[in-house]
């Protein structure tokens, strides 16, 4: 118990995690290039153990290739700065005014690495495209989809029925709900696919049998292909899902994320639709969907660059928020470092599109932004106040030209040695 | 220690030193001359607009001349020119301007292609390049769309292509394209033809051969107004509307083929230039004038702004600062040798003149930009030698021992080079992207980070010289040493203040913008990474858990990963960060990281101590051996 102990609250602990750390932020940022931010973020910093291995486009790969390093994640790292943090300040904490610096500083190390957890486990990331007098009431994320089936047959609002695709990534395959007077049934399913006409596959192109949709429409079939992680492309997730009743299967779809009703600069795709006991539905697999209270319509997009260039002199969005008419209606105009906060989201101008008639946000939702503000804040005191105290002590408290008692203190084990000399010996003293 | 006395000899040899810096900054801050009777610099005062801002000809005449040639002056045989007197000759003298080696190439087999001897030089002209002009358009083709892919050959071809598209899209900002193969006469058909058709009938046989004479003049206009971006003529009624947009002489000339008037300040330019090729300086003096004249009185007077850009593109600042910097590591390093207080006293000395300049050089660069001075890469390494020089003179200021002039001199020479050479890319002085668009951010994240760099990079320098001092030269007295110790931890710990209050600004400014804290990108990672090592040296420091060789050593590689921070993340093309690839950086940062292994490397040396000398000037201070952070412990 008390090795344990000692492990834990030992300053040793503290130098290897933060060189653990140096080390795994370097080839966390490494990857980056290969493997794009999104996905080395979950393999380095949301796991608690990574391997990384010598790159394939890095010269010399034949010889080197079968370089591998193991490392602890930041799932792991993390929480043993934290239990270090805490082991450490009982172990060493001795009342006094000249320690509150160091107690601020690392309770505002907890706090930020605490909530930054927080936001990797919650933060949400989705876009919203929009033309010139467009609307729209949901924004649609950048990384994750589902599989919907719609129902149409109320005129003033859809119904719509919800499965994230990581189910079946799992091997679900029956999708039921009490509502539906059906199941689906995912036959097939692909992270990343290739769609493509029948006859124009390679021999041996399997036919998936698809007897309605778009997939029926066109003779299409898809071949499973390696996911792709690069920074700005999105994988073709693609399932073959059959329609069964009780009465007994009613056909077999593909659907995609690719076929789609709307979006810059691609083929517009028909819905999917098909009608049983006089009721209309749509089957779709989509980008995940986030609905908002109010939709948000885009009425001007503004580009301007500088004379004679392409290098922008600002963008900006200006945007009606709520239904046109209603009494609640706001404007806002969103640009360059001028977000707008909304239903705990906030859109930022991303891009454009389509000769500067579209407008492309970037929607960003974290229920912990506030965190990093407080902790700062924290942090920043105590390193004033800690510099503060070191400094007003050296220069005005100690005698010119003597060390000061603190740091003649030679006998004590090195250890206590270290924290008793903390006070003297903090940060910018 | 023996006390000093100033000596005559001494005094000499100080005194040269200072006069040379002195006689140096005349030189520098004189107006530059030209051996001719024409007002060059009168010409190069004229305002333009280029890259998307209203600049002097002057700051298009050097930039152009560093990408293409990498050089601020051409040499032609014996001849040697300018850049401001090389591109008077580009802009008004063509046909002469072509014959000047001007292209650098930089790659044997491209010379291969231009049928030059490959050890015989490294600079051609364009009429050597001409000839061979098909053969490299079927080469171009094949270079790859990313630098990163590129053999050196191929990036050689690049960089030549590049130079003369350059090259190309500023020849005829001041003279029109030729007509009917003249160069020299086009204004006068122009007139003639404009003239002849607002005298015929439109209806008459005359008239239509005008028509088609305009008509082909047409062409040959609309091909130079696509092709040209140095636009030379600003709108009438424009004023300092910073988005107004300027015409480039071709669309002025391509207008007055349609309505038939001429712009005064085109035909001026074409008199310039026809004076300027037959050699009669007062008419070309006189046409400068009028050039001048005409462009006050659409709201662009050559003075002000764009005189005082001209002024600082000859004085360059930060050419003599990082010369001076030279002198005071010499001084500094001289110190350890002979006459240790005299040599230390002209290290600071020299090195707070440095700083004047350097610091005069980096607000005036924000007053151009009408920026905060940081805003991209260039602007950063100006900055961070400033700041570790800035650091270092408060440490001089209180130890007056030469250490830290010694470590901080090379950091600021270093990054003066660092930014002459970046400045290849073209004007330093660039718009601002609309995503960077914060002054508030700009003037907060980004300078704090920055001079987290600075510290970090001066806890680096210092372990190095107090590595190479106590291995290898001349052996590290104690107090010496002890001092270092304590400099090296203070300025670690300012570092790490600086470098963490700098990172979570720049997670705040993101969470602000883009509604997100922390994105991991590569920058956010250095930045990070730095803070990391900080913590991580001050803790094995409180610890015990290192040597003070080892702290040294840890400082050292702190350099690593500080240069990492800076230009390595921006090598990799991730993230919202991402703001230039620089190939040949990268073999500069791979020589970087082996140096500061082999430094690091020099800690576990036994100690040779070469030269020894016996001991160091004693601080000159009432509290000798006392540093914020020092120990008595070792």
């Amino acid at each position: 118990m008390k090795a344990i102990h000692q492990f834990f609250s030992s300053i040793r602990l503290t130098v290897l995690l933060l060189a653990v750390s140096t080390v795994l932020v370097f080839f966390g940022t490494l990857d980056q290039v290969h493997f794009g931010i999104f996905h080395t973020q979950q393999r380095y910093f949301e796991s608690l153990f990574v391997v990384w291995s010598y790159p394939v486009q890095w010269p010399g790969h034949e010889l080197l290739g079968w370089i591998e390093l193991p490392l602890p994640g930041g799932y792991l790292v993390g929480p043993l700065l934290v239990l270090n943090l805490f082991f450490a300040h009982f172990r060493y904490y001795r009342s006094g005014w000249r320690k509150t610096g160091i107690v601020l500083i690392h309770a505002g190390l907890v706090l930020l690495l605490v909530g930054q957890l927080w936001t990797q486990l919650r933060q949400k990331e989705y876009f919203m495209w929009l033309a010139e007098g467009q609307s729209n009431n949901y924004v649609e994320s950048f990384h994750t989809d589902e599989l919907v089936v719609i129902d149409r047959s109320d005129p003033d609002r859809d119904r719509v029925y919800s499965w994230p695709v990581e189910a079946f990534s799992r091997g679900q395959t029956e999708l039921r709900h009490p509502g539906l007077p059906f199941r689906l049934r995912v036959v097939g399913y692909a992270q990343n696919a290739a769609i493509f006409p029948l006859d124009q596959g390679p021999p041996n192109t399997p036919d998936l049998n698809v007897t309605r949709g778009i997939g029926a429409d066109r003779n299409l079939t898809f071949i499973q292909i390696a996911p792709t992680f690069r920074e700005g492309e999105r994988n073709v997730t693609t399932a073959l899902v059959d329609v069964v009743t009780p009465d007994g299967p009613r056909g077999r779809w593909i659907v995609s994320n690719v076929f789609r009703q709307r979006d810059p600069m691609r083929e517009f795709f028909p819905r999917q639709t098909f009608e049983i006991d006089g009721r209309e539905y749509e089957v779709a697999l989509r980008f995940e969907r986030r609905y908002l209270p109010e939709p948000v319509k885009l009425l001007e997009f503004r580009h301007d660059r500088y004379p004679g260039t392409d290098i922008p002199f600002n963008f900006s969005s200006e945007v009606t928020l709520g239904e046109p008419g209603s009494d609640n209606a706001r404007r806002a105009l969103i640009y360059m470092n001028n977000p707008l906060r909304y239903d705990d989201l906030t859109f930022y101008q991303a891009s454009f599109a389509e000769g500067d008639t579209m407008s492309m946000f970037q929607v960003v939702g974290n229920p912990a932004r506030w965190i990093p503000y407080w902790s700062t804040l924290i942090i920043t005191l105590g390193l004033l106040l800690q510099f503060g105290i070191s400094f007003v002590s050296r220069f005005y408290l100690a005698p010119a030209g003597r060390p000061t008692p603190a740091s003649r203190d030679n006998t004590t084990s090195p250890t206590r040695r270290t924290t008793a000399r903390q006070p003297a010996a903090g940060p910018l003293q | 220690m023996t006390t000093e006395r100033t000596t005559l000899l001494q005094r000499i040899v100080i005194g040269t030193v200072f006069l040379f810096a002195g006689l140096l900054f005349l030189r520098h801050v004189m107006p530059e001359r030209h051996d001719t009777d024409f007002d060059i610099a009168a010409f190069l005062a004229l305002p333009v607009q280029d890259g998307g801002r209203v600049k002097p000809a002057d700051t298009v005449a050097r930039t152009t001349l560093l990408v293409i040639a990498n050089r601020t002056n051409v040499r032609d045989g014996d001849e040697r020119l300018s850049a401001a007197e090389w591109f008077t000759e580009f802009a008004l003298n063509p046909a002469r301007a072509v014959e000047r080696p001007v292209f650098r190439v930089e790659h044997p087999e491209v010379m291969g292609i231009l049928g030059i001897p490959a050890d015989d030089r490294m600079y051609v002209s364009l009429s050597e390049i001409l000839p061979h002009f098909d053969t490299l358009r079927s080469q171009w083709e094949s270079i790859p769309g990313e630098s990163q892919l590129r053999s050196s050959y191929e990036a050689a071809l690049a960089k030549l292509r590049d130079a003369i598209g350059l090259y190309d899209s500023l020849s005829h900002a001041y003279t029109g394209p030729p007509v009917l193969g003249r160069s020299d006469t086009g204004l006068r058909m122009l007139r003639r033809a404009l003239r002849d058709r607002a005298d015929h009938d439109p209806d008459s046989e005359e008239a239509l051969t005008v028509e088609n004479a305009l008509s082909l003049f047409a062409g040959n206009f609309a091909r130079a107004a696509r092709s040209t971006v140095l636009a030379t003529v600003p709108p009438p009624d424009g004023g300092d509307d910073p988005l107004a947009e300027w015409s480039n002489l071709g669309s002025v000339l391509l207008e007055a083929t349609k309505t038939g008037n001429l712009d005064p300040l085109a035909v001026t330019y074409a008199e310039m230039a026809a004076a300027y090729r037959a050699g009669d300086a007062a008419e070309f003096n006189s046409r400068v004038d009028d050039a001048a004249n005409l462009l006050a009185a659409r709201g662009h007077a050559p003075g002000g702004k764009i005189a005082f850009e001209h002024f600082f593109n000859q004085f360059s600042p930060f050419t003599y600062a990082a010369v001076v910097y030279l002198l005071v590591f010499l001084a500094a390093s001289a110190s350890w040798i002979v006459w240790p207080h005299t040599f230390a006293n002209t290290a600071f000395w020299l090195m707070a003149t440095a700083f004047a300049v350097h610091t005069f050089g980096m607000f005036a660069h924000a007053y151009l930009m009408g920026r905060p001075p940081v805003t991209n890469l260039y602007t950063s390494a100006i900055f961070v030698g400033w700041g570790t020089v800035l650091l270092c003179l408060f440490l001089e200021k209180r130890f007056r021992n030469g250490l830290a002039a010694a470590a901080a001199a090379p950091v600021g020479f270093c990054t003066l080079i660092i930014a002459y050479h970046l400045s290849f890319t073209g004007d330093t002085v660039e718009v601002m992207r609309a995503v960077l668009d914060s002054n508030f951010w700009l003037a907060t994240h980004v300078p704090t980070v920055t001079i987290g760099y600075s510290a970090n990079f001066l806890a680096g320098s210092l372990a190095v010289v107090y590595l190479l001092r106590d291995r290898i030269f001349g052996g590290l007295p104690a107090p010496s040493a002890r001092l270092l110790e304590g400099m090296v931890y203070g300025v670690v710990c300012f570092a790490l203040l600086f470098s963490f209050v700098g990172t979570v600004l720049g997670g705040i400014w993101a969470d602000q913008s883009w509604g997100r804290f922390w994105g991991w990108d590569p920058k956010e990672n250095g930045a990070l990474m730095i803070v990391l090592w900080n913590a991580l040296i001050l803790h094995a420091r409180w610890a015990k858990l290192a040597t003070p060789t080892g702290i040294m050593q840890l400082a050292i590689a702190g350099n690593i990963i500080t240069a990492w921070s800076w230009f390595g993340t921006n090598m990799l093309g991730v993230g919202l960060h991402a703001y230039g690839f620089m190939d040949a950086a990268f073999f500069w940062l791979l020589a970087f990281v082996f140096s500061q292994l082999a430094c690091i490397a020099v800690g576990w040396l036994p100690r040779l101590r070469l030269f020894n000398r016996g001991g160091d000037p004693e601080p000159q201070t009432d509290t000798p051996g006392q540093l914020p952070g020092h120990t008595t412990a070792g």
